[in-house]
Parts: structure tokens; C-alpha cells; sequence
């Protein structure tokens, strides 16, 4: 049933030989004088870019075949066979793979292209670019992988491209303190990822072990293994969609380039968990009681992170605890087994936070790297593009009508209300308010009001076109792509989810249309309301408040990482010291103490022979001779 | 073509080497003969791994009587077990001579006998040669250690002796039970591995003489708790020694393992199957554990090196033809890896004089290169896919879980522990801001890139193209397992009460 399509593998290797190429220069020359900015750039565009023509093809192709036939599949060669493991370097082009692969491609591309203008005149301008080129190469293949092997292959490459981005500015130690942080946690998540692998091909992986095989045999898992695979799996999936408990890397990330921030930390790699549920949605949807709890926690995530979000004061962080919120929405969706819903806000996402992180990086840029919010105010007269695509990215985040949030939002609480799971529905909705919150606090205080420091605003300025462009690009999509999958109500046909259908196992529960328009209601209302409060509070230009109680504890994000740091690092560092200091030297090394001891001791007990006289050297010959007759004799009789 | 090249590969080496020590040349003339004779076993080494082809057992043999009286041979042959090996033992040799360059003669007179023991203990087939090998292999680093070794070297150096003498006495006990054991029940001798698979051995000797193996063996690798002279050895050794030690010998360790004890005691060996994966997961633990405490670079990777053999040591232990195929090729992945790290350590030293990880900073801006080819190779330690590490990992965790599946757990918890102490070590030996020492690194020139392009390339090309590597190692570890799993399925037949080592055998 699946066609081959012998280009696929180009996808990913495009952009990977750009990284090769401009690594390779790079390294080559950094030390000297460095290569123009002009030739990176534009070696740096041209992998993503073709990619994602290609992607288009492959989109177009698979549209053109009959919807239960579309996969493409190409197999290079064979990666790795040992007994019944056989595991092939292929790839699979699928709806749901399709779908990721546009948007993947297509705002990685827009990503690079901001970039040649947001890092122009940086140090390491060569190295950047290698390693975005480095990541766009590793989403590729996490997303075309035909395998859970191939797909982790693609999975610690981002994981480990991550690790290079946020430590970017090596010089500054807190830097590469994030990126190591990111890089040990994810490896966490990926330690999940491979257990719920191996426990996967042990149960039912003999016979073929890709996705589609995987899926034939999906109804062979016993309950109690398959439960475990989906947890195991999960926790993979916290670890690099930062759910709880593994969240804390994300805002960390931050330390990176604000375009970084952009592609990784919101648009691409951190969406991978979200896509790896879906794409296991054959095992998922077996069984709902795993599902239930990806739910809580990703709804518990959100809730989270939205309370964290209200009260930071740094740009980047808010759009960060915004996008750990947002991922949780994404949980939530895929974990009520409304896989296509959880895509689908992963689609609209991608648009709507690259867009907010590429504004956030305007502002930071055309502010000199001011990050804090309350040192910004009335940048509106200055940066129009800027404040008029943000806000639209606002709104959309915000879940507001009639832009793309709205509507991947509410279909996912939509179906947590059908599924029956209205606890999840209520946060959901309460999030959703929190949500229009802190975003539009972000937004006056950002851009009404009076300028706070004056000198930086004077100097504030509208950014080159080769950034802005994208913006308004962004912007577009932000605002448009809702269309692609409006649900009855409105008059459209969900197309995202019955494109989706061929890849995914998912039921859609028919529930009365009271129902339906009760919940969008209730989101509008919470939306409505969260953006009043934010501007009654901020509209007219606010002064930083003093953080007490509950507000101070929100601001030290409820001290996690002050827990984790005395709970689980500390402790792991004095075992470490523990170890190489007291037990190798002491405990560790005992038998061998113990012989030395045993030999020096027999050496000072067989000392008391050695007397040194003849004489009785005489009695030992003696003694001994008559032992050895006596044996020779018994031996003779 | 090939019907000598063993003995060639074997002898070429360890001529030259004593012809090295006798004669009087300078260091530099007896670096350059070692580079050559090298750079020819490589090559001679390279042939015999694509000339391979796996499906026909033992390849290459040579056979010749040695002493008859007693059934010892001078037999030879390379199979799937001792093939990569035998690579790593080729391979790796050239960019030793071609890096350390201040050494004298009598060093790199040592270091070819070292090479030249070690290939004829991988490549024996009868267990006395074998046990010659294994005693000869120690005597150069004896040396090399004690004589070319750092401030501590002495005290290191006695412990790593008196540690592998005694192991090696209580393999030659061993190994005399065996060869009576044959003698009792066939009538004559041998010492030949084919003819010792016959053996039927049980009681409490069999165990006895099974233990006596297993020390002798888990002090090479070494395996927790036997690995105490390791960190002393490996950071008082020079560098170049180091690295035959973590690279190669502690692979002998493994791979004795393999070859003598898994055929002649099998039912011991899956009886104490679970004991000693646990041994190996307690190793990686530990040492895993104790490197985030290092101050010296060196004592690190040491650590580290220990960390990992304990994965590739639980990949023996699982029975099964995944984690045995991936301690196979881990054997080679880690030398390529954690061994290479070593050199890198080793350049470093010779360039600032200290490899004392706070007064290091900042290398990355000075010498890129060096940094990337040392990241690469530290990527691969850790087991990122693309590279060697992980394909190896990746197969001994699988096996693992289908062993048992706590103990698959632990070992999945390698791949955090090993990117705590890498990361952060990398952390502040690259990045931060530079220190006054290293204002003045000197990137790789010339020569050493062209030394570590072939092997960064392997790196990567084993990752990506592990199959060519599998192939033919894959059809020898699928007779070994099953000649385990006929074994403890007639065990159970046969006995009423289950041991230990079944319980926890799924299916």
C-alpha cells in the first residue's frame, strides 16, 4: 500500500550538508580572518529553503493519491540488523509527517532567514548558522523517521543541537550551564524513550520494526506491557516538550539567540513529544487510562506554567512559560485521544510563537539586549510592523476569535468536554484566561504607555526588511491558518483532521451542538475577561510592582528549580565526591588492603623461623626429610 | 594470500620492538620504524576485515604442533568474536607513534611488543597460547608505566602487577583443571577451544574453576570491585599507554570472556549470569558516579572508560544475540571514543603541562578544531546516534531489557550519567573564559589532523553504516547464544529445582 519515493531522504540531508559545508568553513577559518557574512547566509538558506520545496512536493504527491493510500516510503539501506531487530534508515512521508514537514521547513526557513539579519555583525556568524542548519537536519528526520530508532536518531539531534544553540555565548558560564541543563534533561526524557522502545520491540517489534509494521501488530500488546511502553514513552516526551516534571530546561533555554528561542524552543523540537504521541496514537488509543494521565499532566503543565507566566518580568521568559503552557494544551489534546486536535495546535502554534519570539527579538534587538519588561514602554510609535504583528500573535495566542489559536484551542478543550473530562475542560478554560493575561500584559507594557527608559526608546528603531518580512509573513499565518480546520459550527469541514485521518487512530464522539457552542462561549468569555483585567492593570503604563506572597513565590517559579538543585544535583555531586574520596581509597579498595595485610603478617609470622642458626636450619632438614620418607614409604607400600 | 598474515601481524611487531631495545638508535628513528611497521599491520589489518565474511567460523587459521606431549598448539584464527579486536588492535597503533613524539626509543620499542602480545592473544585459538599471550601483553606496559610513567608511577605500577599476576595465576590454575578435565574424559589432550566446547564440567570445582577465570578476566576490564588499581594505572600511565590500556587490553578483558569461558562453562556462566551483570551495572554506577568528582582530566576519562566497560562487560552477561552483538561492537565503539579521548588528553598535556581541569578555559576559541574532533569524540562516548556509541548501547540496553528488565533500566541510566560528567568537563575545559595558560593552545596542525581525520571518520561512519561492522560479527554471536540457550533449556529439563539465573529469564 505504500508507494516509494526515492528523494525523501534528500529532505533531511539538504540542510545536514549545509551544516557539513558551513561547519567545515567555519572551523576552519574562525580563528583568522572570517569568511564573509553574505556567502554563510546564503549557504546557510539554500538547504532549508529546497527543503522545503520538497516538502511541498511530497505534500502535493501524497494529496494526489487515494487518502487510505497515502505513504510514501524510501529505504536507503539498512541500518542495523541483529536477530529479529532489523532496523532500516528509511524514512516515511505520511498526512501526519506531511503536515510537520511544511511547517517544519517552511518557518525553519523563515527562522534563517530573520537571522541573517538579527545575528549580523556577531562573533561565531559561520558557527550559527552550522548548527541551525544542524537542528533543521535533526527535526527532518525526527519527523520523516519510518521508525522509532530513525525517529531518535532525529530526537537527541535536536536534543544535542539544542545543547549548541542555548550555549551559544560559551563565554558567559550561565550560558552553558542552560545548555547543559537542557542537554541532561532531555537525556532523562530520552532514557524513557528508549526503555519504552526496547520494552516496544520485545512485545511486538520482531516482525518488522517501523511504524507501519508496528501498527499491524499494535493489538498484540498485553495490557499491563503496553501500559508501561505508553508511560515510557511519555516520559520521552516531557523530557523534550517539557512537561512536569521535566519543564525546567525551557526556560533556561532562553540564554540562547532569540531566533533560536524561536525555532527550538517553540516552533519545532519542542513540539516533538506531542508528534511522537500521535504518531504511536495506534498504541495510545489502546489504552485511554495512559492517555488520561499524559491529560492531567499536560493540563496540570499548562496551569503551571501559566502561573508562572503572569508574574515574569523577562520578555523571552514569559513567551517561554507561555509556550511550556501551551504544550500542555497539546498533552491535554492528545492525551483525550484527540490526536488530530493536538496536531493541529501544534501547527497553529508553530506560527503564532515564532511569530511572538521573532517580535520579542525585534524589540530585544532594536533595544540593545533589554529583556525586561518594565524597562520597555510605548514602543508602539517606534516599531508599528513589529507591535502590529505581535499583537496579532497576542491575540492568537490568547486564544482569541477569529485567529488561528482560537480555533486548534478549542477544539482540543472541545473534545476534553466530549471525551468526558470536564476537570480538564475547566482548567483548560481557566488557563485560557490566564493565558489573555499575561499576554497582554506583555503587550502594554511593552508597547503603551510611557517609555520607562528613555534612552534606550530615543535610540529604538523599526528592524531591517529581512526581518521584519518574516514577520508579516508570520503574522499571516497567525492570523489565517485557523481556516484550515474550522470545525461545522462555523461552516468548514475540518480539513487538517480528516487529512490527518489515514495516519492517525482516533474516534470522533458526537455530542450536541449545545454542547460545542457552550464551550466556545465559556473560552471567549475567559479570553475576554484576562485581556480586560491585563489592560486595566497595564493599559495606561504601570510601575513595576514589589513581588509579595503568592506573587514572589510565582516569580521563583515556586522555587523548582531551587528543589531540584538541592534535591537531586547536590546530593548527586556529594556521591560523586563521597565516592572518589572516601569509598575508592578506603571501602572499595579492601581486598586488596586485606591481602597486603595477610601478606605482611605471614611474612612476620614465618620470620620467627628464621633464626639464623645452623643448628636449626639441621632440625627443619631433619624434620623434613623424615615427612617425606614417611610419605615415600606409604606410597611404596 | 593471507595464510600467515596473523603470525605476521603477531611477530612483525614484536621483532621490531626487541630489535628496538637491543639496538642503539635514536628516538626519533625508533618512532619512525614504529610508525612504518604500523602503518603496514594496519593495512594488513584492514585486508583481513574485508577479506572477512563471517558465515564459516574460524578464518585465517593457522595450526602448527607446539608441544605435543601435551596437546599444546600453535593455533591461530580470527571469528566474529575476536574480528573487531583485531581491528581495534590494527587500527588504532599509527596515531600513537604519529602524536607522542618526545618519547625514546626504549617507549616505542614497548609499545610495538605491547601491540604484537596483544594480537597474539586475540587471535589464539589454543588456551596456552592464549595464556603466554595474555602474560607477555603485561610486561611492556610494565614498563612503559614504570619506567615513562608520572610522579605516583611506582606505587601505580605495583598495584596493576600484583593485580594481574595474581588474576593470571588463578587463570593458570584454571586453565590446568580444564586441560586434566579433558584429558579425564576424553583420553588425551587439548587445549584447543573447539575441542574444549566438548567438555561437560559441574560440581564445585567447575565453579571454583569458573571463578578463577572470571578474576582473572574482571581484573583486565576491570569490573567492579577489581578495579581498583584502574584509576591510579590508567592516570599514572603515559598517555599513549593509557590508551592501549582502555583501548585494547581492557577489550581483551571482555572478549577472554567470551571466547574461553562462555564455551567451556556454560552452565556456570548462565548460572552466574545475573551476578555479574550486576557486577557491570554496579561498575557503570560507580565509576559513572566518581567521574563527576575529578579534578584531573585524565582521572576522569579513567572513570569514565571504567563506566563504560561495565556496559560493554553487562552485554556478555545477557545471553543474547543483541547485547552480544552490541558488546562486540561496543569493543571497537569505545575504542574509538573513550580511547581517542585519551590521546586528546594526552595533547593537551603536552601543550600546557597540566591536565588539571581549573586551570583549563576557553579552548574552544583558540584551537576549533581540537575541539570539535575532541566533541565528536566525546559525543560518541556519550552515545549519540550518528556516531559509534550509540548503535553499541543502544543493542546491550535492548538485550538488556529482554534479560531482565530492572537490570535493562540501570543500564539505560548510562545515558544520563555519562553526559553529567562529559558536559560538564567539556563545560570547563572549551568554554568559560580562557586562562592564562591556555591564551597560547596551538590548534592540531597539519599532521594531527590528518592523524584523527580517519578515525573522527569512523566515528561517524560506524554509526551511520554499523551494518558493515554487524554483518560479520552478527553470525558467530548467534552460535554463541545458542549454544547458551541449549544449554539452560536443558538445564531446566533436567533439574527439578530452578537456580537463580533462570528466574529471571523471560521470553
Amino acid at each position: 500500500m505504500e508507494q516509494t519515493a526515492n528523494y525523501l531522504g534528500l529532505i533531511p540531508l539538504l540542510p545536514l550538508t549545509g551544516a557539513l559545508v558551513i561547519g567545515l568553513l567555519h572551523m576552519l577559518t574562525c580563528t583568522k580572518k572570517p569568511l564573509p557574512e553574505k556567502l554563510y547566509s546564503v549557504l546557510a538558506c539554500i538547504g532549508p529553503l529546497l527543503s522545503f520545496f520538497m516538502a511541498l512536493v511530497v505534500l502535493f504527491q501524497l494529496k494526489n493519491m487515494a487518502p487510505e493510500d497515502r505513504f510514501l516510503s524510501h529505504i536507503p539501506f539498512t541500518w542495523f540488523a541483529v536477530g529479529e531487530l532489523h532496523v532500516d534508515m528509511g524514512f516515511l512521508a505520511d498526512p501526519l509527517s506531511s503536515l510537520m514537514l511544511v511547517f517544519v521547513t517552511f518557518i525553519g526557513s523563515l527562522i534563517h532567514i530573520y537571522s541573517i539579519g538579527y545575528m549580523a555583525g556577531e562573533e561565531n556568524y559561520g558557527k550559527y548558522f552550522a548548527y541551525l542548519n544542524l537542528f533543521l537536519g535533526a527535526m527532518l528526520i525526527l519527523v520523516l523517521g519510518n521508525g522509532p530508532v530513525v525517529m531518535f536518531v532525529g530526537w537527541e539531534g535536536v536534543g544535542l543541537c539544542s545543547y549548541l544553540l542555548i550555549s551559544f555565548y560559551t563565554k558567559d558560564t550561565d550560558n552553558v550551564l542552560a545548555g547543559n541543563k537542557a542537554f541532561i534533561v532531555n537525556r532523562i526524557g530520552d532514557l524513557g524513550f528508549v526503555l519504552g522502545m526496547s520494552f516496544l520491540f520485545w512485545a511486538i517489534g520482531s516482525t518488522g520494526f517501523d511504524f507501519l509494521s508496528l501498527r499491524e501488530n499494535a493489538h498484540l500488546l498485553t495490557p499491563g506491557i503496553g501500559f508501561a511502553i505508553c508511560l515510557l514513552l511519555f516520559v520521552g516526551a516531557c523530557g523534550k516538550s517539557a512537561q512536569i516534571p521535566l519543564y525546567v530546561w525551557l526556560p533556561d533555554a532562553m540564554a540562547g539567540p532569540t531566533p533560536v528561542s524561536a525555532l527550538i524552543h517553540a516552533a519545532t523540537m519542542v513540539t516533538a513529544g506531542v508528534y511522537m504521541v500521535a504518531r504511536f496514537s495506534f498504541i495510545y488509543s489502546h489504552f485511554p487510562s495512559a492517555g488520561t494521565i499524559i491529560a492531567w499532566v499536560g493540563i496540570l503543565t499548562a496551569l503551571l506554567a501559566a502561573i508562572f507566566g503572569m508574574f515574569q518580568k523577562d520578555i523571552k521568559k514569559i513567551l517561554a512559560y507561555s509556550t511550556v503552557s501551551q504544550l500542555g494544551y497539546m498533552f491535554a489534546g492528545v492525551g483525550v485521544a484527540a490526536y488530530s486536535a493536538g496536531i493541529f495546535h501544534v501547527f497553529t502554534h508553530a506560527f503564532f510563537k515564532a511569530l511572538l519570539f521573532l517580535g520579542a527579538g525585534s524589540v530585544i534587538y532594536a533595544l540593545h539586549h533589554q529583556q525586561n519588561i518594565w524597562k520597555m514602554g510605548g514602543l508602539k510609535a517606534k516599531m508599528p510592523i513589529t507591535y502590529a504583528t505581535m499583537l496579532i500573535g497576542a491575540l492568537a495566542l490568547s486564544g482569541c476569535p477569529p485567529f488561528s489559536g482560537f480555533f486548534s484551542k478549542d477544539e482540543i478543550l472541545f473534545m476534553a468536554l466530549a471525551n468526558g473530562h470536564p476537570g480538564i475542560w475547566f482548567i483548560g478554560v481557566l488557563v485560557a484566561g490566564m493565558t489573555a493575561y499575561y499576554t497582554f500584559r506583555m503587550m502594554f507594557l511593552v508597547f503603551h504607555g510611557e517609555a520607562r527608559d528613555k534612552q534606550a526608546y530615543d535610540q529604538a528603531h523599526e528592524p531591517p526588511a529581512v526581518m521584519t518580512v518574516p514577520l508579516i509573513i508570520l503574522a499571516a499565518g497567525a492570523a489565517l491558518v485557523g481556516v484550515f480546520n474550522l470545525p461545522g459550527i462555523f461552516g468548514g469541514s475540518m480539513s487538517v483532521s480528516n487529512w490527518l485521518a489515514p495516519s492517525l487512530v482516533e474516534h470522533h464522539p458526537h455530542v450536541s451542538i449545545w454542547l460545542e457552542i457552550m464551550a466556545i462561549a465559556a473560552s471567549i468569555a475567559a479570553v475576554v475577561i484576562g485581556i480586560t483585567i491585563a489592560y486595566k492593570k497595564f493599559g495606561h503604563g504601570a510601575e513595576e510592582p514589589e513581588f509579595t506572597g503568592f506573587a514572589k513565590l510565582g516569580y521563583h517559579k515556586f522555587y523548582v528549580d531551587e528543589i531540584y538543585n538541592a534535591a537531586i544535583i547536590q546530593p548527586y555531586k556529594a556521591i560523586g565526591s563521597l565516592i572518589s574520596r572516601f569509598f575508592e581509597p578506603n571501602v572499595t579498595d579492601l581486598h586488596v588492603k586485606f591481602s597486603t595485610w595477610l601478606y605482611t603478617k605471614s611474612g612476620k609470622a614465618f620470620k620467627v623461623f628464621q633464626v639464623g642458626y645452623v643448628r636449626i636450619y639441621a632440625i627443619y632438614m631433619v624434620i623434613g626429610l623424615s615427612v617425606m620418607s614417611f610419605f615415600l614409604s606409604q606410597s611404596i607400600n | 594470500m593471507f595464510e600467515y598474515a596473523l603470525s605476521v601481524i603477531i611477530f612483525l611487531p614484536i621483532l621490531t620492538g626487541l630489535a628496538l631495545l637491543l639496538f642503539p638508535l635514536r628516538g626519533g628513528v625508533a618512532r619512525a620504524v614504529g610508525f612504518i611497521v604500523s602503518v603496514i599491520i594496519l593495512f594488513i589489518g584492514i585486508e583481513l576485515f574485508l577479506g572477512f565474511n563471517g558465515k564459516s567460523g574460524m578464518e585465517y587459521t593457522e595450526f602448527h604442533q607446539w608441544i605435543p606431549s601435551l596437546g599444546v598448539n600453535y593455533a591461530l584464527g580470527i571469528d566474529g568474536i575476536s574480528l573487531l579486536v583485531m581491528v581495534a588492535a590494527t587500527f588504532l597503533f599509527p596515531m600513537v607513534f604519529s602524536i607522542f613524539k618526545t618519547r625514546t626509543k626504549g617507549f616505542y620499542g614497548n609499545l610495538l611488543l605491547a601491540q604484537g602480545a596483544m594480537l597474539g592473544a586475540i587471535c589464539s585459538t589454543d588456551l596456552i597460547l592464549f595464556y603466554v599471550f595474555w602474560e607477555i601483553m603485561l610486561l611492556p606496559i610494565f614498563f612503559m608505566i614504570g619506567i615513562y610513567g608520572g610522579d605516583k608511577r611506582l606505587s601505580a605500577t605495583l598495584k596493576l602487577t600484583i593485580y594481574t599476576i595474581a588474576g593470571s595465576l588463578l587463570m593458570l590454575a584454571a586453565i590446568i583443571y580444564v586441560g586434566t578435565s579433558y584429558h579425564e574424559q576424553f583420553g588425551k589432550w587439548s587445549f584447543n577451544i573447539a575441542d574444549l566446547q566438548a567438555l561437560s564440567l559441574s560440581g564445585g570445582f567447575a565453579i571454583t574453576a569458573f571463578l578463577m577465570f572470571m578474576v582473572a578476566f574482571a581484573i583486565k576490564i576491570p569490573l567492579f570491585p577489581f578495579h581498583t588499581w584502574l584509576p591510579d594505572g590508567y592516570t599514572e600511565a603515559p598517555t599513549a599507554t593509557t590508551f592501549i590500556l582502555s583501548a585494547i587490553m581492557a577489550k581483551i578483558g571482555v572478549y577472554g570472556v567470551i571466547r574461553f569461558v562462555i564455551p567451556v562453562f556454560e552452565v556456570e556462566f548462565t548460572r552466574f549470569a545475573i551476578l555479574f551483570s550486576l557486577l557491570g551495572i554496579a561498575g557503570m554506577l560507580y565509576c559513572g558516579l566518581a567521574a563527576i568528582a575529578q579534578k584531573d582530566i585524565k582521572r576522569l576519562l579513567a572513570f569514565s572508560s571504567a563506566s563504560h566497560m561495565g556496559i560493554i562487560a553487562l552485554g556478555v552477561f545477557c545471553m543474547n544475540v543483541q547485547a552480544l552483538s552490541g558488546c562486540l561492537f561496543q569493543i571497537m565503539a569505545h575504542a574509538t571514543s573513550t580511547g581517542v579521548l585519551f590521546l586528546f588528553v594526552g595533547l593537551m598535556e603536552e601543550r600546557l603541562g597540566t591536565r588539571n581541569i581549573d586551570d583549563l578555559g576557553g579552548i574552544a576559541y583558540r584551537a576549533p578544531i581540537f575541539a570539535t574532533f575532541f566533541a565528536i569524540a566525546m559525543l560518541a562516548s556519550v552515545g549519540l546516534p550518528g556516531t559509534s556509541g550509540f548503535i553499541g548501547e543502544f543493542l546491550i540496553i535492548l538485550g538488556a531489557i529482554k534479560f531482565n528488565a530492572f537490570i535493562g533500566f540501570l543500564a539505560g541510566t548510562t545515558l544520563i550519567i555519562g553526559v553529567c560528567y562529559m558536559l560538564w568537563m567539556f563545560q570547563r575545559v572549551f568554554f568559560e573564559k580562557g586562562k592564562e595558560r591556555t591564551e597560547s593552545f596551538a590548534d592540531l596542525n597539519g599532521m594531527e589532523i590528518l592523524t584523527f581525520v580517519p578515525v573522527i571518520l569512523l566515528i561517524i561512519g560506524m554509526g551511520i553504516f554499523p551494518q558493515t561492522f554487524l554483518e560479520k560479527i552478527e553470525p558467530t554471536a548467534q552460535q554463541h547464544v545458542a549454544q547458551l540457550t541449549a544449554v539452560s533449556a536443558s538445564q531446566i529439563a533436567d533439574t527439578t529445582v530452578q537456580n537463580p539465573g533462570h528466574t529471571n529469564h523471560k521470553n
